[in-house]
């Protein structure tokens, strides 16, 4: 009987402890989900939204808005530069950039967003809610459809509904306005200072209103961009900025933190040459580098490299990867530098967002002023200065032809002014306003216009050019209410001309 | 009549207390005169035992009228009765199947075999040993019905990868069977191993079991089902190894020597084309890194870099095994002395082992030491027992990194990309002025001697690992055990690669001097650091009862109860971009390290219970049942219970069968459950330290001096419930022809069930994963093992085992809204998961075809589907073995044959073959342009929206023709051509053994001298598609993952040599 005492008495022993024993499970090396602020979640938003906003979509939107061009001893970007972007593009061991912006940038942003809120930190609040409206609009503009209004729901919503553009946009800019209407001296309010990837400042002299600035030409930017889908709604939104006064960015709206080390270097710059190993792919394409070449424009350095061993610049025609052509294989380089900024909204683009909006809605007054100060902004980021250009008999002196003129005027300079990490939106717009012109015949005619888009050389579309990009398969296939394919060449909402 | 025995039995039992004492000895042998080492002498109702030494030889001390039980692991026992005899020379019968096999079940415990009613396997040390390998299981691939063994890479200490019954989580993680030594779970992980699961090919360092030295195992037994398993607990869902030690016996001291120096030469490798040279678009380009050049014509010819005005000639001539000669000759050496002995009482094995082994590439790039020490000891006093096991492993290992990123290159990806006409061996001087840094040929390669040479991996690795064992027999019925082991290890590896940077102006540098102006991306080196530390700390307790209840009913089992520790913790540092050329620590850069911590604590507890009943000797009925309690799942619902039975029956001892050929008859079947807990900290959501991913690149927190944090991209899950694996299992063992003939036959249907996993979820929800309970698994498969004796005389016997395995594996479910799981990705080709498809279908987009027919054409080259499809799964078909034995005399000639048939992997080698133009299928047409035969084009869509095609007119033209063979313009041909058969057969071993005559060992002092010659997977055959690696290779880890495939890897090798065994 003895056995059985000693056998219960070490099991009793032994379960008496248990629950203690068993109390182990609390990740070391991670902090709870409970230890998050805004402080802390918000840059990681900011660097999520600029790392692929200004790495691998610019690279897209540079190649199919026709700065770049795939160069002819590489073929990273084959696939691109043909149009032959399947539902995977840009897939790696990491992911398609639409998942590292939603789960990765818009999730941050969102927590932000609602932890700020709840806390009544307006500044933050402010801030999450312009990075996310920019993330989101960036996603409307490439996919046309995007989950937002049951998006960020975790495990509480596991197949968020599609919302359509239009809907996201005008959500977005109600977010803004509330974000907008708060009050930056409550006392709950906390200073952001060098946390504030965008306009970082010394905690004693940071302020809220350079981002409210951003939130007001961001604004401008989404009503413009529905001006020819939605013109009552953009034209209402737009006059009551001016009618309220808005003010608009006075600088670059940047993040500008980047150094020349690896996993701390600009984007761009750090997929395209320092991960693939290879600086052969991104090469200048005829149909921006004859243009700058033409216009004689500065610019050209600051864009491209030399061609190898050569003072001079060499381009290929758009999609001209099966090129054999020794001389084409040390083509001009694209040019990004570690330290490059992404930019969200530059200088340049605020003008030229308000000479449109001020060609469009009040009869021009004040445009001009604007389209040269949004030149002048371009130049002068790489240290040119465009005087001789905007002169009178220059060549980028203002128009005073009709009001379609000047708009392409204001667009054609605005395109010129984003290659590198901004890339992705010259090709948005390109496709909202339809400037610059698509070319009849291929670069290589002597028809050829300088500038003007021609339809890449090995492109798989039939002619017709690329409007967006499919929604992803790692998106469709857990998520049943991911809408029915639509081809690479179906327009987006605003894509109306 | 055994009624009358065993009551006889019983009463000499009785009786024998009162009879007088005397020593007996004797000699132990196989059926064909080989003398047994191990065999268990006991006398039968004591406690009194022994175990023969290496000539066979015994001593023990019984009684008169005693009866002496015979028993070892993989033979018939035997009992006879002493009758005043004091010599015995016993043979024992050596069927692995035998009717009265003793196998080793759970937890330590022997069983006799016919009280079985699961399937098996059981493994002696001289099959283990056989042909002398590192690793316990190199010994065992291709033997196993229902397990698959496999060799991940041709390294030295490369791991192994054991997969029993097929795959069942979806996870991909952990799928590898248990392994248990001496009733205590081992460790098996890959220590020291950077990125195990990532899909970026780590260098590989060996798994755990890898530790163990082959020589010190006495037996492996391999339980396949839950039922049998599942006394192990949450840890054994995949199966269960269970490895049995050698242990001291009584007798006089003896000295065991086994050597073997084995030479290694590599095996497969890519078929190369030898028909056009170095260049690209047809041209003869002198920096290109491939062949897409003019036609070889054999004419003196300058080419390589202009150093100094001056350039190196050769004929422009296929250069005939480029890539063999690049490889070495390994070799391996491989000694282990054990001496064990000890009296009636206490007993004792001591053993050192050392194995040095050099691989196949140059220098001591891939080198693998290790040092075993092994101290086994066993007493007994009256009714105590005590044993102890105390082993230290000492390794140390240098492998090569095969990624390949902006630090630095990966070797093999550099061999690939040599053009077939220039001599690779020409490179080994990598300091000479035409190959080094600033003037290699090509600017889109490096030097591999470079690569080589100045990258490097090492790993170190101290392993502790032992058991004591305490035990009380209250009487003959009731005993008490108590073993605790213990299991340490801590590994360090270091890797760095070397700073690449030509110098501006050269050959390759920046402003380059080549014709093409191209220049090498300078790669600015890099070095990590990693410490994996793991303890467990494993406690058993139990009760075993073994009693006689009534008249031909017999009761016996366990009671226990478990406590299982595990603690580990992984310390990784990188620092990218180096200061000092050739200097290789973390400071010596002027960027940021960035480290990792990662620690994990688990604890189990478990009571445990067994209940054997048997009536008479021909019915059998086992069942146990488990309730574990686990840290890792939610409080207050951390209990799961799981139970099993088995039951067997032999009808040959119930009916009179001796007038038909069946001489034994065996009916199995077995139920079980096995639970599995959760992977730790699953149960809350965490944040993570700010690291945004560019797809190629990172950018990683602080960034300009702020420290970010983000949300986790997994939800963790505070409802997670244990995941259950169910499993039935019938069988029937058959033997026929006075034993010459016997048939295994195994059905199982196996299915796991609410596995915890982290399921990918739409990254719209702002998360990528979701940790829950789902998806159902399905293994089922039939197993056959069939041994025959052809022959058997007095001086030739030839035996043959046959194992034949297939098993069909599918996803019943997934959670709702999830349409696939992706396992893993190669560009556009993926490793899918779905429903109703088996685990691990390859998919990508295929060629397009119009609905007569015909392929539709882009450019000239092949459109593909929108959608991926599929091209077939990572399963196989089937698997056969076939071992023989053939025994002549003193000579004996062993030969394993290893057949696996079906299943598909992606090839990153092939995939650069045919990049660079040396893929053999790349000289197609003679490289003539040609248009895609049985091509259109669409041009337009009707008026129904169809697509209206016209004759494809467009040529692959030289210009092109390497983008036809490549996957960024011609996907779905490419993906054809790199998703390659898996199928293989491989003569895994043959040895030829030699014993000498017992007097002639005599003259040198010693009992028994085997000599053997040995060939290790000398022949292998694969299907004509895969022209390019061993389809066994894998750098993508030992797991489902790497099933994948691999992403230019190391060749598989074969190898040559002799072992020697003495015993005196």
């Amino acid at each position: 009987m003895k056995k059985y005492i000693i056998i219960t008495a070490i099991t009793a022993l032994a379960f008496t402890s248990c629950k203690k024993t068993l109390d182990v499970n609390t990740d070391p090396d991670n902090p709870g989900v409970d230890q998050a602020t805004p402080t802390l979640v918000l840059p990681s938003g900011i660097a999520s939204a600029a790392g692929r906003i200004g790495g691998d979509l610019a690279i897209l939107g540079g190649i199919w808005a026709q700065y770049y061009t795939q160069g002819t001893t590489a073929s990273q970007y084959r696939d691109v530069d043909a149009f032959n972007v399947t539902k995977s593009y840009g897939q790696t061991t990491t992911g398609v950039a639409w998942v590292e912006l939603y789960s990765g940038a818009l999730n941050d942003l969102n927590f932000v967003v609602n932890k700020s809120k709840q806390e009544q930190n307006w500044n933050y609040f402010l801030m999450g809610t312009v990075i996310k409206t920019y993330t989101l609009q960036v996603l409307v503009d490439l996919y046309d459809k995007v989950p937002y209004s049951e998006a960020f729901q975790g495990a509480a919503n596991l197949q968020p509904h599609f919302d359509d553009g239009y809907t996201v946009y005008k959500g977005l800019l109600a977010e803004l306005d509330s974000a907008l209407n708060k009050d930056f001296d409550a006392s709950t309010n906390s200073i952001a200072g060098t946390n504030d990837f965008i306009f970082p400042d010394a905690a004693n002299s940071w302020s809220i209103e350079p981002w409210v600035r951003f939130a007001n030409t961001l604004k401008l930017k989404m009503y413009l961009r529905m001006a020819y889908a939605k013109p009552a709604d953009a034209q209402a939104g737009i006059q009551k900025l001016y009618t309220d006064g808005a003010l608009f960015l006075n600088q670059d709206a940047q993040m500008d933190v980047f150094v020349n080390a690896p996993d701390k270097a600009n984007p761009f710059y750090s997929y395209n040459f320092l991960e693939i190993g290879t600086d052969a792919n991104l090469k200048a394409s005829v149909t921006f580098l004859s243009w700058l070449q033409v216009n004689g424009d500065p610019r050209l350095n600051d864009y491209y490299f030399p061609a190898t061993n050569s003072p001079n610049y060499l381009a290929i025609n758009q999609g001209d990867f099966f090129n054999t052509d020794a001389a084409l294989n040390g083509a001009s380089k694209a040019r990004v530098d570690p330290t490059d900024p992404v930019e969200f909204i530059s200088l340049a683009e605020s003008h030229f967002l308000q000479a449109e909006a001020l060609e469009k809605y009040y009869g021009g007054a004040g445009a001009k002023s604007h389209y040269d100060a949004g030149v002048t902004a371009s130049f002068a980021r790489y240290g040119d200065n465009p005087a001789s250009f905007l002169a009178a008999g220059g060549r980028y002196v203002y128009p005073s032809g009709t009001a379609e003129q000047k708009l392409e005027a204001i667009i054609t300079q605005k395109y010129a002014s984003f290659p590198g990490s901004h890339a992705l939106e010259g090709w948005l717009e390109r496709n909202r306003t339809g400037y610059p012109r698509i070319s009849t015949v291929y670069s290589t005619s002597g028809a050829y216009v300088p500038g003007q888009l021609v339809y890449p050389k090995n492109g798989i579309t039939n002619g017709v050019f690329a409007k967006r990009l499919i929604w992803p398969d790692l998106e469709r296939s857990k998520n049943a209410n991911t809408p029915a394919e639509e081809p690479l060449t179906a327009k987006v909402w605003w894509d109306v001309r | 009549m055994k009624k009358i025995v065993s009551f006889i039995t019983a009463f000499l039992v009785i009786v024998s207390a009162f009879a007088q004492q005397r020593t007996i000895r004797g000699k132990v042998t196989d059926g064909n005169g080989k003398p047994l080492q191990g065999v268990n002498i006991s006398v039968k109702g004591t406690t009194t035992a022994t175990q023969t030494d290496a000539s066979g030889s015994f001593t023990i001390s019984a009684a008169d009228r005693s009866v002496l039980v015979f028993s070892s692991v993989g033979f018939a026992s035997q009992e006879i009765a002493i009758d005043q005899r004091t010599e015995f020379d016993i043979a024992l019968s050596q069927r692995p199947t035998d009717l009265t096999e003793v196998v080793v079940t759970a937890l330590g415990q022997t069983k006799n075999k016919d009280k079985v009613g699961y399937s098996a396997t059981t493994f002696r040390s001289d099959d283990i040993i056989r042909s002398a390998p590192v690793s316990a299981m190199d010994g065992l691939q291709g033997r196993v019905a229902g397990a698959d063994i496999s060799t991940i890479s041709g390294q030295p200490g490369a791991s192994s990868r054991i997969i029993i019954r097929g795959y069942n989580s979806i996870g991909g993680q952990s799928n590898q069977a248990l392994i248990v030594v001496d009733g205590v779970p081992f460790n098996n992980s890959r220590l020291g191993s950077f990125n195990d699961f990532a899909n970026s090919g780590g260098p590989d360092f060996g798994n755990g079991l890898n530790d163990i030295n082959p020589n010190d195992i006495d037996n492996i037994t391999i339980l396949k089902g839950a039922a049998a398993s599942s006394l192990y607990g949450s840890r054994a869902q995949n199966g269960v190894v269970l490895i049995t030690t050698k242990k001291g016996r009584a007798g006089k001291l003896s000295v065991d020597f086994t050597s073997s120096a084995i030479t290694t030469t590599v095996a497969k490798l890519p078929t190369m084309q030898d028909r056009f040279g170095q260049g690209w678009f047809g041209n003869d380009w002198m920096e290109e890194n491939g062949s897409w050049g003019p036609r070889l014509d054999g004419k003196e010819r300058l080419w390589g870099s202009i150093v100094d005005n001056s350039r190196l000639i050769k004929p422009y001539s296929f250069v005939e095994d480029n890539v063999r000669n690049f490889y070495d000759m390994g070799t391996e050496l491989n000694n282990t002395i054990a001496i064990r002995g000890g009296n009636e009482t206490t007993t004792f094995y001591l053993s050192y082992g050392n194995v040095n082994s050099n691989g196949i590439l140059p220098g001591k790039s891939d080198v693998y030491k290790r040092n075993t020490l092994s101290m086994r000891g066993q007493t007994k006093a009256g009714k105590f027992l005590a044993s102890a096991s105390l082993n230290y492993i000492n390794k140390a290992g240098n492998t090569v990194n095969t990624v390949s990123d902006e630090t630095g290159s990966s070797t093999f990806e550099n061999i690939i990309q040599v053009p077939v006409d220039i001599n690779m061996t020409d490179f080994k001087d990598y300091n000479n002025k035409f190959f080094n840094v600033n003037n290699y040929f090509t600017p889109y390669a490096s030097n591999p001697y470079y690569s080589i040479f100045e990258n490097g991996t090492t790993n170190k690795n101290d392993r502790f690992f032992g058991n004591t064992e305490f035990g009380f027999d209250f009487s003959k019925a009731v005993n008490v055990r108590w073993r605790t082991g213990i299991d340490v290890a801590n590994a360090r590896s270091k890797d760095w690669h070397a700073i690449e940077d030509p110098g501006p102006g050269t050959w390759r540098g920046p402003n380059p001097t080549n014709a093409e102006g191209a220049s090498f991306t300078a790669l600015v080196g890099d070095v990590r650091e990693l410490s994996d530390y793991v303890r467990e700390i494993n406690t058993d307790f139990f009760v075993n009862v073994n009693k006689d209840i009534a008249k031909d009913i017999n009761l016996s089992g366990f009671l226990g109860a478990n406590y299982n520790d595990q603690e580990s913790r992984r310390h990784a540092s990188r620092v990218i971009g180096l200061t000092i050329p050739g200097f290789y620590n973390l400071s010596n850069s002027a960027n940021d390290p960035v480290t990792t911590t990662a620690s994990t604590k688990r604890r189990l507890i478990g009571a445990f219970g067994q209940a054997n009943f048997a009536y008479k000797d021909f019915l059998f009925l086992t069942v146990n049942a488990r309730n574990e309690w686990s840290s890792t799942l939610p409080e207050g619902n951390n209990s799961f219970f799981y139970p099993g039975t088995n039951a067997s029956i032999i009808p040959t001892r119930i009916f009179d069968m001796s007038s038909t050929p069946i001489s034994f008859w065996k009916i199995r079947a077995a139920y079980g459950k096995t639970g599995k807990d959760a992977p730790v900290y699953s149960l809350e959501s965490t944040l993570r330290s700010g690291n945004a991913a560019l797809g190629f690149g990172n950018l990683i927190f602080p960034l300009n001096g702020v420290s970010g944090f983000e949300m986790g991209d997994i939800i963790g899950n505070s409802k997670l419930k244990p995941e259950q694996t169910t499993e039935l299992e019938l069988g029937t063992e058959i033997r026929l022809f006075k034993n010459k003939l016997g048939i295994d036959f195994t059905y199982y249907n196996k299915r796991t069930d609410g596995q915890i996993i982290q399921v990918p979820i739409a990254a719209s929800t702002g998360y990528q994963n979701l940790i829950t309970n789902f998806g159902l698994v399905e293994n089922k498969g039939i197993e056959l093992a069939v041994d025959i004796t052809p022959v058997k005389s007095r001086d030739f016997t030839w035996t043959t085992n046959f194992t034949f395995t297939r098993n069909r594996n599918k996803i019943l479910e997934l959670p709702e809204g999830l349409e696939k799981v992706d396992f893993n990705s190669y560009f556009d080709v993926k490793m899918t998961g779905r429903v109703g498809q088996p685990v691990g279908v390859i998919e990508a987009p295929k060629k397009l075809m119009t609905e007569d027919g015909r392929y539709v054409t882009a450019n000239g080259f092949f459109a593909e589907t929108n959608t991926a499809l599929p091209y077939g799964s990572i399963q196989r078909d089937y698997s056969m073995g076939l071992n023989n034995t053939l025994t002549y005399k003193n000579i004996s000639l062993g030969f394993n044959l290893d057949y696996r048939k079906g299943g598909y992997f992606v090839s990153r080698t092939a995939d650069l073959g045919y990049f660079v133009g040396n893929a053999a299928l790349t000289a197609y047409n003679d490289r003539k342009p040609f248009i895609i035969p049985n091509s259109v084009i669409q041009t337009g869509v009707d008026a129904q929206g169809k697509p209206i095609y016209a004759e494809n007119t467009t040529p692959i033209t030289m210009a092109n023709y390497y983008a036809y063979w490549y996957h960024t313009s011609n996907k779905a041909h490419s993906w054809e051509n790199i998703i390659l058969p898996k199928d293989f057969l491989k003569l895994r071993d043959i040895t030829l053994s030699y014993r000498l005559p017992a007097a002639w060992a005599k003259k040198i002092s010693a009992q028994n001298v085997t000599i053997s010659l040995i060939g290790r997977n000398i022949l292998l055959w694969v299907p004509q598609k895969n022209s390019f690696i061993d389809p066994e290779v894998t750098n993508l880890g030992n797991d489902l993952i790497g099933e994948f495939g691999e992403q230019a890897t190391s060749a598989t090798t074969k190898s040559f040599g002799a072992a020697l065994k003495f015993n005196f």
